[in-house]
């Protein structure tokens, strides 16, 4: 093992408590986000990274009109759903990814010093760097290659969520909850 | 740590959720406050116009339509309105700009920003560059082209940045861009295609 939490000068143990606790308050708002601008099932999520049906252009530009109503104005516009086009997807990717890396990294560090066995080490570990990557790869194909793909984001999000629920709770059990003569011998 | 922290924190917010400032029917009735009846007129441009289009003005609308809404006051039109969308590296924006039946600009607003952008628009509205939009004609042909190519922030996007910061300057020039959008294409496609 490479360093033991429970061994750590309680100092560095608040630290990775703050860190964790500072996530997890972040986990919670980018979840309620999600609720309001993307939503937790492939449809919502495929609405919101599916590229609009191009009509094809008419041969002269057309014109229809038709009544609108007062009350339409805003039922059409509350009706808007939040598409993330390719432009912004390009920019949410290249600020987004790097940073769940550093955060996946971070929280894989903690893996380090939970005593666990290689194995739950590396699926762990594992598990973290491939929650951004579903979630990410989920809305490209989303995007480019079938609505279908959006079950990935979604697998990705909970992904993401799975991976640091697990983590915090073993991490506060090996830091404040095993008695320490356990934390010795482990 | 803190800033790694914060760092966290905004990538877990990676969705640009969109803010609005004014709702929709608010700003109709701001716009055309003695229109009591509209119609929505939707402009689906050919491939030829299209092209014309995002050669003036490097936009044009994403599903190839343009919308715009009559007011009428019993059976006489009292302007128009259109909401443009201008997309930043913050998210988008959505400018409405209004119309007189003559033709002129007669009040352009704000109605949407993003979490990140909302301080700096207002920023930006707050130092009064809507109403210098109000009076400006596009004309036709020729001059359309002209307006595609200048800023039409009254004495240019340098006069207002002494006045508010760096932001909302930038913002200033999205608003700008919204107009004249709006402009050249209530010049080229709805006065031309007028019922």
């Amino acid at each position: 093992m490479p360093y033991d939490l429970a061994r750590l000068d309680r100092r560095v143990k608040w630290l990775v408590t703050c860190l964790l606790g500072t996530f997890g308050l972040a986990y919670l708002f980018g979840g309620w986000m999600v609720a309001l601008y993307a939503g937790f099932t492939p449809a919502r999520v495929a609405r919101t990274y599916a590229e609009p049906t191009l009509t094809a252009a008419p041969e002269t530009t057309m014109v229809m009109e038709h009544a609108m109503p007062m009350s339409a104005f805003d039922a059409a516009d509350t009706a808007e759903v939040h598409l993330v086009d390719t432009k912004l997807l390009v920019q949410d990717t290249h600020v987004h990814v790097p940073m769940y890396g550093v955060i996946a990294a971070l929280l894989s560090v903690v893996i380090l010093g939970l005593g666990l066995s290689p194995g739950w080490g590396f699926g762990l570990i594992t598990l973290l760097f491939s929650a951004p990557w579903l979630d990410f790869a989920g809305m490209w194909l989303t995007k480019f290659a079938s609505p279908r793909f959006a079950v990935l984001t979604v697998a990705g999000g909970f992904a993401m969520g799975l991976g640091y629920t697990i983590v915090a709770l073993l991490a506060m059990r090996r830091m404040w909850l095993l008695p320490a003569p356990e934390r010795t011998n482990q | 740590m803190n800033k790694l922290i914060l760092a966290a924190v905004l990538t877990l917010l990676h969705i640009t959720p969109v803010v609005v400032l004014i709702k929709r029917e608010d700003a109709v009735k701001t716009i055309l406050p003695t229109a009591t009846a509209f119609t929505a007129r939707e402009i689906h441009l050919s491939g030829p116009d299209a092209h014309r289009l995002h050669e003036a003005l490097d936009w044009g609308p994403d599903d190839g339509r343009l919308t715009f809404y009559t007011g009428r006051s019993g059976t006489a039109a009292v302007g128009s309105l259109t909401f443009v969308r201008v997309d930043t590296p913050h998210g988008p924006l959505e400018v409405a700009v209004g119309f007189d039946a003559e033709g002129a600009v007669a009040r352009v607003e704000v109605t949407k920003a993003t979490v990140e952008t909302k301080a700096w628009v207002l920023e930006a509205v707050r130092s009064g560059v809507l109403d210098g939009y109000a009076g400006l004609k596009g004309g036709t042909g020729a001059d359309l082209q002209a307006v595609a190519r200048t800023s039409l922030l009254p004495g240019g996007a340098e006069r207002y940045r002494g006045k508010v910061g760096q932001m909302a300057a930038y913002m200033l020039e999205q608003i700008d861009k919204g107009v004249q959008r709006a402009l050249v294409s209530y010049g080229w496609f709805y006065r031309t295609n007028a019922s």
